[in-house]
């Protein structure tokens, strides 16, 4: 007879609660935060005038980890944000449906998302601003970092022929489908008669050759991966829109903008200088990729660099409000004041 | 002693093959087998260009992605922290049901009181809650740990009702009449009998609370294992997307195997435990 099992188990089981309690408290106050820190600034940093500011401003940039975002780990990388008195860290998320909550909600200070999404939001009222660029078509029609791609033996081979197809784009009534429709507008044929299919990237090169899609929009590294699939590149939907169409930008809230003006400011500069110095050295775009991506290095050298603009084009979020009223996913041009 | 009847089983086996007992080894190495079959076919299929190589690498390719990935530090970081994702939420499923569903199995009022609404909020998958979450925690831990928390939960609190109802009449009674107090029943007659219920219910939510960790990471972003595949897959890098995703199939049945070594010492008292062994 085994008279203290009982007592024995319960001693046991009580004490792995207790052990287990003292793991959660242990756990839940430590940072779960694992971003890619710069240096912790321990002395008080200048900014680009020269002036002494009171000590590094902390902000998290909420960024999806595509080529787009490279000048951002590149300024970090030269220390342009270390100079402008920034202490910047960037959070990974996985789509722009994460990013614009968590600006919103004070998680990031500054995001990174497509025009036509940040104009929905402007018009739902969210609050947002724009601060800066974030990319832009590099306007050469065959060589641009985003395109429509198709099988060889489809017989699409130009806008035209998209009417009837089934077209596959990463996001439904945004800035993908926008784009096509004008492309396809441009070039005589009825972008009505498309039927657009909503794939992730990866996802878009498999299903085109496979002929389960008769064409995709995708962008790099897709386009490259496509290139080893044998499909053909029939010209990119962004320059062939507006040969300086601003596909994204940087933005905050309007909160984070009114009560830290200065930050935002000195976010800006540095920006801008990130983003003359990725256009400068488009090798050192490439080596940064290799941080922030698992792109393997022969897609690294073989992806088609965007351009960076360092001024917001005004025109372009006219025009992208324009086409999605058009596309009837948006009832009237808002106010995008915010966005220029 | 008078003969045994005729009716009784007779005591020499009947002529014929005897039943041969497997022992536990040879099942351990047929389940390798057959897993190295898999793993065989899958490498022809890509080989011989049946699927595309492009999409579906040789299962030689990935695991060199894998023994790559061994050496970075970041993997072994995001791996720490969806470890931590799943067992934090995972203790905290575990608790909350069975402290819930002790209070609400005990009190005959309670359980009719919650049993429709419990019936109405465990179906709802909690990936339909990721909008929810992400509005309020973004692509912080929080976010994984709510989903790991809501799935786990409806997991444990329904097995430990039915331990608690599973008690036996005649020991509650006993229990009445020797006038134990409310603790002192739930320690001595209805523990025992929920425990083997308990052990269950921690082998499923250990289950559903790493599929929910890996897919909170997957689709919100929260740091780990998941939003290393999520990254790995938009950078076009295939070999590594399934290399994570092996990865991720080790850790389950590294989960696995724990359930059942925390079962079988928590239970090596009861009978479906004790005649396991030949």
């Amino acid at each position: 007879m085994q008279t203290t099992s009982t007592t024995g188990r319960l001693r046991a089981v009580l004490g792995t609660a207790a052990a287990l309690s003292v793991l959660v408290l242990a756990a839940c106050s430590s940072d779960g935060s694992d971003t890619e820190a710069s240096d912790e600034m321990s002395e008080p940093a200048t900014d680009s005038t020269g002036d002494e500011m009171m000590e590094a401003v902390d902000i998290t940039v909420g960024v999806i980890p595509i080529l787009d975002v490279a000048p951002l780990y590149l300024g970090i990388q030269e220390g342009f944000f270390e100079e402008e008195g920034l202490n910047l860290t960037t959070e990974l998320a996985q789509g722009g449906a994460a990013i614009v909550p968590g600006v919103q909600s004070g998680q990031f200070e500054f995001g990174f998302s497509n025009t036509t999404s940040l104009i929905l939001a402007v018009s739902n009222d969210l609050g947002i601003q724009a601060v800066g660029p974030g990319v832009s078509t590099t306007g050469d029609a065959s060589a641009d970092f985003g395109g429509i791609v198709t099988a060889a033996d489809s017989g699409i081979t130009g806008p035209a022929d998209l009417e009837g197809k089934k077209v596959a784009v990463n996001t439904l009534n945004n800035i993908n489908t926008s784009t096509i429709n004008k492309m396809v507008e441009d070039a005589g044929g009825d972008p009505s008669t498309i039927t657009y299919v909503e794939l992730a990237f990866p996802d878009i090169v498999p299903a085109v050759a496979s002929g389960d899609v008769d064409a995709g929009q995708v962008v790099e590294p897709f386009l490259t991966v496509a290139a080893g699939q044998d499909l053909v590149n029939i010209g990119s939907n962004y320059a062939a829109t507006d040969p300086s169409l601003m596909i994204a930008e940087y933005f905050t809230s309007d909160d984070y903008a009114a009560e830290n003006p200065d930050a935002v400011a000195a976010f800006q500069a540095a920006l801008q200088r990130s983003f003359e110095y990725a256009t400068e050295n488009p090798d050192a775009v490439r080596a940064v990729l290799a941080e922030y991506t698992s792109m393997d290095e022969a897609t690294q050298a073989a992806v088609t660099l965007p351009a960076w603009p360092t001024e917001i084009d005004s025109n372009t979020v006219d025009l992208l409000a324009e086409l999605a009223v058009n596309d009837g996913f948006l009832t009237e041009v808002p106010d995008l004041s915010a966005l220029k | 002693m008078s003969s045994s009847p005729p009716t009784l089983a007779p005591t020499r086996r009947a002529a014929g093959p005897r039943p041969r007992r497997r022992g536990r080894r040879t099942d351990a190495w047929l389940g390798v087998a057959g897993v190295f079959i898999v793993l065989a076919g899958s490498e022809l299929l890509s080989r011989t260009g049946i699927v595309n190589p492009d999409f579906l690498p040789p299962v030689t390719e990935m695991y060199a992605s894998l023994f790559g990935l061994l050496g970075e530090a970041d993997f072994w970081e995001s791996l720490w922290l969806t470890v931590r994702g799943w067992a934090i939420g995972l203790a905290a499923a575990m608790a909350l049901g069975i402290v819930v569903g002790f209070v609400i199995g005990s009190i005959p009022f309670l359980r009719a009181f919650t049993n429709s609404t419990i019936e109405f909020l465990r179906p709802i998958p909690s990936v339909a809650l990721i909008p929810l979450v992400v509005l309020l925690f973004g692509t912080q831990p929080q976010s994984a740990f709510l989903l790991v928390l809501y799935a786990a939960f409806w997991q444990v609190l329904v097995q430990v009702l039915y331990g608690v109802a599973d008690v036996d009449p005649v020991a509650r009674d006993t229990a009445r009449s020797y006038r134990f107090g409310p603790l002192r029943v739930a320690r001595s007659v209805i523990y025992p009998t929920a425990l083997p219920y308990i052990m269950t219910a921690f082998r499923l939510a250990a289950a559903v609370a790493l599929i929910l960790e890996i897919t909170a990471e997957l689709v919100i972003g929260v740091p780990g294992l998941g939003r290393d595949i999520g990254i790995a897959q938009s950078s076009g890098n295939v070999p590594e997307t399934y290399a994570l995703v092996i990865v991720v199939g080790l850790i389950g049945v590294g989960v696995n195997m724990f359930a059942r070594l925390v079962e079988r010492k928590a239970l090596w008292w009861h009978p479906s435990v004790r005649s396991e062994t030949p």
